[in-house]
């Protein structure tokens, strides 16, 4: 299972209105007024430190939720963040890049510090971050995440949020925003 | 008389602030188009406010330079004040807004549990000279539409169902609850399940499940289709289950233990007897394997399986098998690759008619690389199937075969999946033939 075409909706002004359509609801799948301090705090990265999203205002912060071992969805999600992670580097810009666990239960720490390893995603402003499926659950349910899970497997979007440097929700990327780099 | 128009105003529109604010909480879990509707209102309402103090302000700053004007007004006997400076208002308007904020939050924060049961599930059809899970019939099928609940209990309790609308061998449209499992997780390392199950061998049974757009390929390998599309093994138990992982660096024990109804073979297909079967004896076994999470061999696991059963039959006079089947199984998934192998060994005795022991094998390889935009694969299954064994004799699909194909999954999104399929099927014991398959299949998950 891979990537889906849009090469159909490839026209520019289909871009744009997708672009806009899936901005406008994403932002209110969101909700607005969402703040990085009000959402659950207790988390721990992939070496078991704790991790405040409070914390990390004063830099951008790219938020997103994968699982270790999605091979469909989440390989893409990651491709859009190292691409960003590629703009911002060109513009000179630190953010820091978030990714939550969907399955607590599955990805531990460890799981998400191998997948870091193998993934080669070890630039140090990149958090895996694992926490309670209750805290993944109101996060995901706070940030439009939706997602459920079948056995084994997670289903979900790709989705990403940026928030600013203040910790206030800025922008809502999905499935549909054609190239991720050009939101930031 | 405007401090008196300005306060009814600014009490007005902070009520309708709110008033829009509460909104929100009771339709955030509608559509986006609700939502969108309210927060356009929340935005009006903002603005209406920001006019509104603007111009009270304007007015107030007016009243300030005018006193002598203002006088009359501020000798009436009401609630009207002095000429305030525009500070409070402000701070009033942040205040209010960060009031939104917090009640937006508290409504994206509260829980859901009493607000109903999530349905979400898949369903597929397709078209092809053949069906692709009853070869009998040709054109146009509708394989299912599969329903997953998952019901919320709460502590450490499970549960899970699938019901499956679908149709059947010849035709007609039947209802069945796939899997009715209540559980206890005792830790990542446990839980116990009991109900009706998909039983843990090997790895397609417990990883693909019903929803066909789970897999990448169109079909599962014919031996191990569910038994009412004709696969030989009893894909389901009902009984009890024992599962989970023992991690350690690099990797995972995984580990399955089950006991439960020993089928019956029911008018040429098993059935798992989700009432208790005729003769009392159970069906049990288990599954080892190790998964690697770490190193050169991240993504692959390889593991064994055995389980023993007394199968029954409805024929006359009735025959008895006590099959025990054993084998392995190495799969290697990673965001590239998609390779399994299984293979399965029969050790049967039929107890009656007394018949001896029979020997038999089936196994498949698939071979699947993960393009960016499609997923081609191949595979290769065989069942070797002794049919002097009562077990397969008295299934309408036990005999052998052999099978190659070839295929693709396209996804148009991340919720559709196309998959195609050319097959060729030789059949070398019962009947001897081959028949091509060129098989359509459109996948969803809702």
């Amino acid at each position: 299972m891979h990537s889906w075409s849009t090469a159909s909706l490839a026209t520019p002004r289909n871009l744009v209105c997708c672009a806009a359509l899936s901005l406008i609801a994403g932002i209110c799948s969101a909700q607005a007024g969402t703040r990085l301090d009000l959402l659950p705090q207790s988390w721990r990265d992939d070496q078991g430190r704790e991790l405040k999203l409070g914390d990390l205002r004063g830099h951008r912060v790219i938020l997103t939720m994968a699982y270790a071992s999605c091979h469909y969805i989440c390989p893409m999600t990651m491709d859009g963040l190292q691409r960003m992670q590629q703009a911002l580097d060109v513009r000179g810009e630190r953010a820091n890049i978030i990714v939550v666990g969907y399955d607590p239960q599955n990805d531990k720490p460890w799981d998400w510090h191998q997948y870091r390893l193998s993934h080669r995603l070890d630039r140090d402003n990149w958090h895996f971050l694992s926490g309670s499926a209750q805290a993944t659950e109101v996060l995901a349910r706070q940030l439009g995440f939706g997602f459920w899970k079948y056995d084994e497997h997670v289903m979900h979007e790709s989705r990403a949020i940026i928030f600013g440097a203040d910790g206030a929700l800025q922008t809502v990327l999905g499935s549909r925003t054609a190239h991720w780099p050009d939101v930031l | 008389m405007f401090n008196q128009f300005s306060f009814h105003a600014r009490a007005f529109a902070l009520g309708a602030l709110l008033g829009s604010a509460s909104l929100p909480a009771v339709a955030a879990d509608s559509q986006a188009d609700e939502l969108a509707k309210i927060k356009q209102e929340l935005n009006q309402s903002i603005q209406m406010i920001k006019a509104l103090a603007a111009r009270v302000q304007e007015l107030e700053a007016k009243q300030a330079q005018a006193p002598s004007a203002s006088a009359p007004a501020a000798a009436a006997p009401s609630i009207v004040q002095g000429p305030r400076p525009p500070q409070p208002d402000t701070a009033r308007l942040d205040a209010v807004e960060q009031k939104v904020t917090e009640i937006e939050t508290m409504n994206a924060t509260r829980h859901t549990d009493d607000t109903g049961l999530p349905m979400h599930g898949f369903a597929d059809m397709g078209i092809g000279n053949h069906n692709p899970f009853h070869p009998n019939e040709e054109g146009t099928y509708l394989n299912n539409i599969d329903f997953y609940l998952t019901p919320q209990i709460g502590g450490r309790f499970l549960s899970l169902f699938e019901m499956n609308f679908e149709v059947d061998h010849a035709g007609n449209f039947g209802v069945d609850i796939e899997r009715g499992q209540l559980g206890y997780q005792f830790s990542d390392a446990a839980t116990l399940w009991i109900g009706r199950f998909h039983t843990p061998y090997g790895f397609v049974n417990t990883a693909m499940h019903h929803g066909v757009w789970i897999n990448d390929s169109l079909r599962r390998p014919g031996f191990l289709m569910f038994e009412d599309q004709g696969g030989i093994l009893p894909a389901h138990t009902v009984g009890a289950w024992v599962t989970g992982a023992l991690r350690g660096d690099g990797g995972k024990v995984l580990y399955d233990v089950f006991y439960g109804n020993g089928q019956q073979i029911i008018s040429g297909y098993i059935d798992m007897r989700s009432g208790g079967n005729d003769h009392g004896k159970p069906i049990y076994g288990g599954r080892l394997g190790y998964q690697w999470t770490a190193g050169a061999a991240e993504g692959l696991t390889v593991g064994v399986h055995a389980f023993e059963s007394r199968i029954d039959d409805d024929q006359t006079p009735e025959g008895l098998t006590e099959i025990k089947v054993y084998g392995g199984y190495a799969v290697y998934d990673t965001d590239t690759w998609e390779h399994m192998v299984e293979v399965y060994f029969f050790n049967n005795l039929d107890v009656f008619p007394s018949n001896g022991v029979h020997k038999s094998k089936a196994y498949y390889a698939q071979f699947g690389y993960r393009a960016p935009w499609i997923v081609p694969y191949v595979r290769y299954e065989r069942a070797t199937l002794d049919q002097t064994d009562n077990y397969f004799s008295a299934q309408v699909t036990g005999g052998s075969y052999y099978r190659s194909a070839a295929g693709f999954r396209y996804d148009f999104n991340t919720k559709a999946a196309f998959k195609f399929e050319l097959a060729n099927t030789h059949y070398t014991d019962r009947t001897v033939g081959q028949i091509n398959e060129i098989l359509g299949d459109i996948s969803i998950r809702f």
